[in-house]
């Protein structure tokens, strides 16, 4: 990368079911807070990068670009993108070449709007073939975790203790979202729940993350420009996108995302740091088989060892996982399991909770790993495992 | 609202599982593919078609759906899950179909990884009415079960016959039956309809028979269950079965293919057709197909025409026809028909109505005993000289009083009398019935059918089977008697019938 942009501010909603407001509402709350907490004025943007998935389907609403033009009053370059991540990713591009100052990303979604045909329009994000043949949005899960079952022959008791374990990931973020006031779900739940809801299938209610309505925001600047408005700077080190093919039975690595694995790697090139230096993350647990295996791919745990390792620190669960005497926070914010997944808004809640952390502004959630908290990594997924973005956060410049 | 051409395209390619192969590495897709990825500009316009429609897959994992998505909502619980076909070559997404899964029934998904499973067409999901009907392959069941894997290996015919006749022919029977006092009749599962039956009997034909699907130029399906009132269930058959020469660019079979429609002897009727068609002295074609196939409709006990309900089955048959290698030769045939109206269906009416005692003597007797006496008097035979006797099975009391009548023993009609089994298949009944005959017969046996189609009219054959019949035996695992003795076979209520009869 050329020379880091800065987080100058960051805003979002409340995730949850939001009856009352519209989308164009949902972003307009978000990108005011950012506006404000970056300090500048509308008519100080250069450009507008903003993310939904689904709002064609479940808004009717087209061309997104024109309500933010009119939200704005401004007839300045807008794009809209499917994710925040790759929102947020154009928009550094742009403004490593030069091309913009100040830029607002966003990401918005309303999805319990159309609550009776969500988990239809949602098979859009899998694939259309597993659809047809009778996919729903939580088989693609429970299969990878079969194959995960199959390919490490964990049986027995040993598979009792994986599905323990995932149902522990559940009740973390359910716990971490108690202290996050814009989270989905703010109540506390124990592994019976999980269990309980699980009955008679592989996965149940409790291992997937919800659908919400929300939007998130934040404004990036040139280094050059952001110095202008704040000394407290949150610079986006890294950026990085792989991808794998549409249909997951067709890949070759199904115990995982390859895409997990090539994104981070290019991710750690491009800050300049090593995994070590990693403490928080935010991972895209849409279910609690994603959280385990991100771990995974991602390179913090080796493969077929996490549901193993994480299993050791929930019997004493300190609020975050010991890896090889390192502490890794993950999912501090509640992850999409407790604190919601407005898929377009998503990634920007995840970068919300990173920035707010570094900056020593997360309040109770606060974390303090030993050493100092220099970085945060996020990972948003696309489809299953379609797409993944890594972007890669530091309150310094740039790494070793 | 479904797309039509999106539609095409999906089931072009689904109905049959179409994929590539890399002629240089090997490397297989699903779904055709112009190039491969190993081997790149090479490649290019070189990969060979290949299927999966007549192959056996893994069923590597799977899991249990418990709550589909909305059009799969009718289909209740289901196992899907990822299915490899040539050791992991190709990896396809798949439900498991034919089975009914209780709401607290405890599922271990590794009970079934690793197991057998071959893909079935069948309905994809459901849609509204007036839609196209979407059909996939991407549905199985286990091998090992009620449905074998059968290779379908294309076999050059070594010997040709004087006269037309059958040369291989197929049975396809659902997995379901529901049981009444001492009848069985056999039940669709819910994504099963007259189409399906037609596929699959089709498919079963071409297994027994061993003939080149490229070389059949006619294909006729007979049905009086067609789900659609206008659209061939003949055109789903010939590009599921490749029937005829493909012209690859367009996605055309060279066959021509048409339904026909004459209440239970729509298929019996064309069978004289397709021989003519054989024979013919100019341009003649080398194969013909007939199917009789249905999902046999009746009206709720109570209602006008739900007497019906108490013999109504489900099912289909599919004949070849061809000048080599032949099993049964033909002997010669006689029809019969009069304007008499025992049983009709009016259009958009889901369900037939029926004549009461008006469908016995003046219709169904009438017709059969006619049809069956002018032919042995045409070809100067006497019962005794016929070794088996079928004719179209209503219910389990008509066709024994019409065999009696025509003057054949109960060694002669038993064979072929399966209505108690598998209830009145409509156009498949009398040729399911020619079917079980077939499966037993030995070389040089003369064998009659007569069918019957409503509103009137009956088709009297007489074939003698040929020493080819035993060779061919082999290939036929689904015989009539398997589907009837199979330990399989999967009884439910009434109301789970009317349901699964109701469809998708």
């Amino acid at each position: 990368m050329g020379e880091s942009p800065a987080i100058i501010g960051i805003g979002r909603t409340k995730f949850g079911e939001h009856y009352e407001l519209d989308p164009e509402d949902l972003i307009d709350e978000a990108g005011l807070m950012a506006l404000d907490a970056a300090g500048i004025e509308r008519r100080d943007l250069d450009a507008c990068y903003i993310s939904d998935y689904l709002l064609q389907v479940t808004n009717k609403i087209g061309l997104e670009e024109g309500f933010m033009s009119q939200l704005l009053e401004m007839n300045i370059p807008i794009e809209k993108m499917r994710s925040f991540s790759s929102a947020l990713s154009n928009a550094c591009n742009a403004i490593e070449a030069g091309k913009y100052d100040v830029v607002l990303v966003g990401g918005m979604e309303k999805m319990t709007d159309r609550w009776s045909k969500i988990r239809d329009n949602l098979m859009l994000l899998v694939d259309h073939w597993s659809y047809y043949a009778g996919g729903t949005p939580e088989t693609s899960h429970e299969l990878l975790l079969r194959e995960y079952i199959k390919t490490y022959d964990i049986r027995g008791e040993d598979q009792h203790k994986l599905m323990t374990t995932l149902a522990y990931i559940s009740v973390k973020n359910h716990r971490n979202a108690l202290k996050n006031e814009y989270a989905h779900f703010r109540r506390e739940i124990d592994i019976n729940r999980v269990f309980a809801a699980r009955k008679n299938r592989v996965l149940g209610l409790y291992d997937f993350a919800p659908i919400s309505d929300g939007a998130t925001a934040l404004i990036l600047a040139s280094p050059k420009k952001a110095k202008e408005y704040t000394d407290n700077l949150i610079y986006v080190l890294a950026s990085s996108l792989a991808t794998d093919f549409i249909s997951y039975p067709s890949r070759s690595y199904r115990t995982g995302f390859i895409a997990n694995k090539i994104a981070m790697e290019n991710a750690l090139k491009m800050a300049n740091i090593s995994l070590d230096d990693i403490k928080l993350l935010e991972v895209y647990d849409q279910s609690t088989v994603l959280e385990m295996i991100s771990l995974e791919d991602l390179g913090f745990i080796k493969k077929g060892a996490a549901w193993k390792k994480l299993y050791e620190n929930f019997k004493d669960y300190k609020g975050f996982y010991e890896i090889d005497g390192r502490q890794l926070y993950v999912n501090t914010d509640g992850g999409l399991k407790a604190d919601g997944n407005p898929l377009g808004a998503t990634g920007g809640a995840q970068i919300f909770e990173i920035v707010k952390q570094l900056r020593g502004e997360a309040g109770q959630r606060q974390i303090d790993p030993d050493g100092d908290l220099i970085y945060g990594c996020m990972q948003e997924i696309e489809g299953f495992g379609t797409k993944v973005y890594v972007h890669i956060l530091g309150r310094e410049k740039s790494g070793k | 609202m479904g797309s039509e051409p999106i539609e095409r395209r999906v089931s072009y390619i689904g109905d049959r599982l179409k994929g590539s192969r890399c002629p240089f590495c090997g490397r297989e897709y699903f779904r055709p593919k112009k190039y491969c990825g190993n081997c790149g500009r090479k490649s290019l316009g070189k990969m060979e078609d290949i299927d999966f429609f007549y192959e056996k897959g893994v069923l590597e994992t799977c899991t249990i759906v418990r709550e589909p998505t909305n059009r799969f909502r009718r289909l209740g619980a289901y196992f899907y899950g990822v299915i490899s076909f040539h050791n992991g070559k190709v990896r396809v997404p798949g439900r498991l179909t034919d089975m009914i899964i209780k709401d607290d029934e405890l599922i271990d998904p590794s009970d079934f990884e690793g197991r057998e499973v071959v893909p079935r067409f069948r309905r994809r999901y459901s849609v509204d009415k007036s839609d196209i009907i979407p059909m996939i392959s991407l549905a199985f069941t286990f091998a090992d079960e009620y449905y074998p894997y059968q290779q379908y290996e294309i076999i050059k015919p070594n010997k040709e016959y004087d006269a037309p006749g059958i040369v291989g022919y197929g049975v396809y029977i659902s997995k379901f039956r529901i049981r009444e006092g001492k009848m069985e009749r056999s039940v669709p599962f819910i994504d099963e309809d007259a189409i399906t039956a037609a596929v699959e009997s089709g498919k079963l034909a071409l297994i027994h028979s061993g003939v080149d699907h490229r070389l059949i130029g006619k294909i006729y399906v007979g049905s009086e269950s067609n789900p659609y009132a206008v659209n061939p269930i003949a055109s789903k058959v010939a590009q599921v079965l490749k029937l005829g020469e493909e012209e690859k660019t367009e996605g055309v079979q060279s066959v021509d293919a048409v339904d026909t429609e004459f209440a239970c002897k729509a298929a019996t009727s064309m069978f004289k057709d397709a021989m003519a068609l054989v024979y013919y002295p100019k341009d003649s074609i080398e194969y013909a197909m007939v199917i009789g196939a249905d999902n046999a409709q009746a009206a709720p006990r109570g209602e006008p025409g739900g007497e019906l309900d108490f013999f109504v089955g489900f099912g289909g048959a599919a004949f070849i026809f061809g000048m080599k290698d032949v099993i049964a030769e033909i002997e010669g045939w006689y029809s019969c028909t009069s304007d008499t109206p025992d049983f009709w269906r009016r259009d958009l009416e889901p369900y037939p109505r029926h004549g009461g005692r008006f469908t016995g003597r003046p219709a169904y007797f009438k017709h059969i005993l006619k049809a069956g006496r002018k032919l042995m008097e045409k070809m100067n035979l006497k019962p005794n000289d016929i070794d088996y006797f079928v004719c179209h099975q209503p219910n389990p009391t008509f066709p024994v009083r019409a065999a009696a009548a025509l003057g054949f023993k109960p060694e002669q009609y038993m064979p072929g009398l399966q209505v108690s089994r598998f209830g009145n298949t409509y156009s498949g009944s009398s040729p399911i019935g020619l079917a079980a005959i077939l499966d037993q017969a030995e070389p040089y046996k003369r064998i009659m059918i007569v069918s019957y189609g409503s509103g009137a009219g009956s088709d009297a054959y007489l074939f003698i089977t040929t020493n080819q019949i035993k060779d061919k035996r082999k290939r036929q695992k689904f015989t009539v008697k398997y589907q009837v003795e199979n330990k399989f076979i999967n009884y439910v209520d009434y109301a789970t019938y009317r349901r699964f009869k109701e469809g998708l």
